[in-house]
């Protein structure tokens, strides 16, 4: 492996930066998020290395508005045409903890399913390098390893390059041929050793998923969603800050005779989702649309691509407006 | 704007249409148009299985699903009715009018498991829709199924979808018989006055197969008056529609429990419902 | 236990076993120490949920509209500015008085919860008071059925507009920039919009996104839209409970803009506080003879 020094991180982004477009998490704004570097230079941000982001890296993906095509009409007439990639150059995001590495490959199953591989995703896959670091300091908040991540060694089918966090240094192990590359453009900041892997620490939070799915596919009537879902006011945090909520919309913005179809973040908390040209809504109250989102994480996606839709981030736990708890609401399900 | 040209990556989406033309618009009720839609260079847009949907846009102004009611050699027939801002906009387009068409979607009617079998088709209003394209297939395939009953009701003779078919091309069908009901009795209507699923048990016919489509509330008694007719959960099948945007089981609006209705649906046994959530 | 969650218990076990209410909507303990979240519970056993601490933000009046078709009556706890919330519901006929049985709890003002994320429960102590209850000036419920405890002096008698007033010292590009950085970092949830008890529009038109008025885009300039539009719309209503900005999870200070129009307000229309009593008009709400007409 490459050990580098933590004081070399400049050093480090700065390599990197001549041949990627660099994304690091940082703080900007009172706000946590992965930012290009070069915004991150621009703005005087401070990059955060020691927690994970207040929003995910899914936007490097799925971004939350995204041009599908441009159109054209007047008359009769009418055209569609494609439009440019907006990626000039290769990517490269670090670090990306194995939570939100868990993440991409949740949006994996379902943008690159063989039956309709969505080709914005895949390009946009194809041309990011990721980083997976292993986190250990977990907050309190923190339940990956509940959620089957593997705190040691990141989803390699996701990540390029897993990174160690050796106290006052970094490991840096190449999983795919994009990141050897990565790592031989960084290789001179450091040397060649055997590292160990450090330990994790312990999570506070525990929860138990073992059969949980076959659990819930019993449940879809019980009492449990009268009570889960009177704290939920229906807004779109929860689904916007989850590495794996990706459900969108299609939607139009025009100007004139001219326009780009959009495909933009949804969520199935809104009151809108579902509505049906007549006025019929399927998922007309809180109720129903609490138990989607929880379904959907928990059974329906688990029935579909044989993985949780959740993988333990703990980013609703602290940012739902009004907490409501999906750890709470796994061991009520388990405790039925 | 910006347009890509050869040099720079193509971007393949499955969100992207073809730009289709609109050839015929055919007037089946008050509120309900059927619009036969072609390529530019007068080709079928895609060849869609009985039963199978496709993505209809004004790119202006929004983009729907519908079933395709019909096929010929060169061409697909959406029937729509009128209910929203797209379809009102729909209902105002001329001949000639390019569109965004897209698809097939979905899985079709099971063709396989119907052949050599009699089949009973229900529907109430719009619901004829669906179910025409697979009576457009037995039809064209007559030799190849039993006997066909079709059992059709809509509110008044002005709501009657593809009158021309209910009574002058299908009860010429050899072996076919069609059975049309309004809700309530109407001057100049000799036919039969009632609902449809009192209809079909008055009919009583032989249970083979059930193919309905229409109303929640016509499903919701008719199904009881099925099963009173012998009718088994495999052999009553149904097509759902819900709001979907992408139609390839991804954007995540039209599931019901972990099924996607435009990706394992439309079309459901009755067996497969009663397995799946109430939430449709 | 604190002697006020004691009588909150009792008195919702009293409501509940009496059958006067069919429901009592309080606040319980969160995931974590810095969070308690707003809970209904429907029979005296639960009552030992409801807690009273200085993390009770949540603003309970809003979940009254999830239960305004309800038979019977509903019992919330109602801090000052949950109660001038009530009076914002009220007045824009959103509910119905006798339908919601209030008890009042003065407040001695809320821990910032999102300063509190950033550190140990040991070093709770040090965290500030959320900045909307820095100067609140009406800690004291101003509607109620029945109080407990006894009334606090308000920390502020009069408005604090030192930010607003910093914000009118820039220069309009420097202001422009400003909100450009905070509009920039809104993800559209809407969460400010659904936990606002002035946002009450059963039809809103940000859910409609085939009114025309905004797309889905999310951008800086359709967010700044919909920032304006929603403060423009809430002006003269805004009970100053900070709700929005306390759920926003961007950290965008949305109080200033509103505080901004309150200001405003103030000087063009006199002093008015949303919220005390429903029956003076809103500002905005109703036409006077005198009124400032200088754009006419």
């Amino acid at each position: 492996m490459i050990v580098i020094d933590k004081n070399k991180l400049t050093d480090l982004l700065d390599a990197l930066n001549q041949s990627y477009q660099v994304i690091v998490p940082a703080k900007s704004a009172d706000l946590t998020q992965f930012m290009p570097y070069d915004a991150v230079k621009e703005k005087n941000a401070e990059i955060i290395l020691n927690e994970n982001t207040v929003l995910s890296p899914k936007w490097l993906f799925l971004p939350q508005s995204e041009g599908m095509y441009a159109f054209w009409a007047k008359n009769k007439k009418l055209e569609i045409v494609d439009l440019p990639s907006d990626l000039e150059k290769m990517r490269i995001v670090f670090p990306v903890r194995h939570c939100d590495v868990q993440g991409i490959a949740c949006l994996d199953k379902v943008f690159l399913d063989e039956r309709h591989v969505d080709g914005q995703y895949l390009e946009k896959r194809e041309k990011t390098v990721v980083m997976a670091l292993m986190c250990n300091n977990p907050k309190d908040s923190c339940f990956c390893a509940s959620m089957g991540v593997d705190r040691a060694h990141a989803n390699n089918t996701v990540a390029d390059v897993q990174v160690y966090d050796l106290g006052s240094e970094y490991a840096f192990e190449a999983l795919s041929d994009k990141g050897q590359q990565a790592v031989e453009a960084i290789k001179a900041l450091g040397s060649e050793k055997t590292v160990a892997v450090p330990e994790v620490k312990e999570q506070k939070i525990k929860v138990n998923i073992e059969g949980l799915p076959e659990k819930l596919s019993g449940m879809f009537y019980d009492s449990i969603w009268d009570s889960f879902m009177f704290k939920c006011i229906g807004c779109g945090t929860c689904a916007f800050i989850c590495p794996t909520c990706y459900c969108f919309d299609i939607n139009n913005k025009i100007r004139g005779e001219e326009g780009v179809k959009l495909r933009t973040w949804d969520s199935c908390m809104f009151d809108e989702y579902m509505l049906m040209a007549g006025g019929h809504n399927p998922r007309p109250g809180k109720k129903e649309r609490v138990r989607n989102r929880f379904l959907h994480k928990l059974e329906y996606f688990y029935e579909n691509y044989q993985m949780m839709l959740c993988t333990g981030c703990g980013r609703c736990l602290r940012k739902c407006p009004m907490n409501v708890d999906i750890v709470k609401f796994i061991n009520q399900a388990n405790a039925k | 704007m910006k347009v890509a040209n050869t040099d720079e990556i193509k971007r393949s989406n499955d969100l992207e249409p073809m730009v289709g033309k609109i050839v015929e618009i055919l007037e089946e009720s008050t509120d309900v148009k059927t619009f036969r839609i072609s390529t530019l260079d007068d080709k079928k847009p895609f060849s869609p299985l009985p039963g199978q949907l496709g993505m209809f846009s004004l790119p202006m102004v929004g983009e729907a699903m519908f079933s395709v009611t019909n096929q010929g050699e060169n061409y697909i027939d959406m029937a729509i009715k009128k209910t929203g801002e797209l379809t009102d906009a729909l209902h105002d387009i001329e001949v000639g009018q390019e569109i965004g068409i897209r698809g097939p979607y979905g899985n079709g009617f099971p063709l396989d498991y119907l052949k050599g079998k009699d089949i009973v088709f229900i529907a109430g209003g719009i619901g004829l829709a669906p179910v025409r394209s697979l009576i457009m297939h037995c039809i064209k395939n007559r030799a190849d199924y039993g006997k066909l009953t079709i059992i059709y009701g809509a509110r008044s003779v002005d709501d009657l979808c593809f009158k021309d078919d209910l009574f002058n091309n299908w009860p010429k069908v050899e072996n076919c018989q069609v059975y049309v009901t309004i809700d309530r009795p109407q001057e100049g209507w000799d036919g039969h006055v009632g609902f449809v699923p009192d209809y079909i048990k008055e009919i009583a016919p032989n249970p083979q197969i059930a193919i309905i489509c229409g109303p929640p509330v016509m499903i919701k008694f008719s199904l009881p008056a099925l099963s009173g007719l012998g009718f088994a959960g495999d052999d009553v099948i149904t097509t759902l529609e819900l709001r979907m945007k992408c139609g390839i089981g991804k954007c995540g609006r039209c599931n019901i429990g972990h099924k996607y209705v435009c990706l394992d649906g439309p079309v459901f046994t009755l067996t497969q419902l009663n397995e799946m959530p109430n939430e449709y | 236990m604190n002697p006020i969650a004691q009588e909150m218990q009792n008195i919702a076990k009293e409501l509940l076993t009496s059958g006067e209410v069919t429901a009592v909507i309080g606040w319980e303990k969160g995931t974590f120490w810095y969070q308690s979240t707003p809970v209904m519970i429907t029979s005296a056993e639960e009552a030992d949920k409801l807690i009273w601490d200085e993390f009770c933000q949540p603003n309970l009046s809003k979940y009254l509209l999830d239960y305004r078709l309800n038979e019977g009556k509903v019992a919330i706890f109602v801090k000052g500015c949950d109660a001038r919330a009530f009076n914002r519901l009220l007045q824009d006929n959103q509910i119905e008085r006798q339908k919601a049985y209030l008890i009042g709890i003065p407040c001695p003002g809320m821990k910032d919860h999102k300063q509190a994320a950033l550190v140990e429960e040991s070093a709770k102590d040090s965290v500030p008071l959320a900045k909307v209850c820095q100067s609140c000036r009406y800690p004291n419920p101003v509607v109620y059925d029945r109080l407990i405890g006894s009334e606090v002096t308000p920390r502020a008698t009069e408005p604090d507009f030192s930010d607003v007033m910093a914000l009118e010292a820039m220069t309009p590009d420097e202001r422009y920039a400003f909100w450009q950085e905070q509009h920039t970092k809104c993800i559209r949830c809407y969460a400010c919009r659904n936990a606002c008890p002035a946002c009450n529009c059963r039809n809103c038109i940000f859910s409609d996104s085939k009114s025309g008025w905004i797309s889905k885009d999310v951008n800086t300039s359709e967010n700044q839209f919909y920032a304006i539009t929603r403060a423009t719309h809430v002006a003269g209503r805004c009970v100053e409970c900070g709700q929005c900005e306390m759920v926003c999870p961007s950290n965008i200070p949305i109080m200033l803009m509103n505080k901004k129009y309150i200001k405003d307000i103030n000087d063009l229309f006199g002093k008015y506080d949303a919220g005390i009593d429903i029956d003076t008009p809103t500002p905005l709400g109703h036409y006077k003879l005198d009124d400032p007409e200088e754009f006419m």
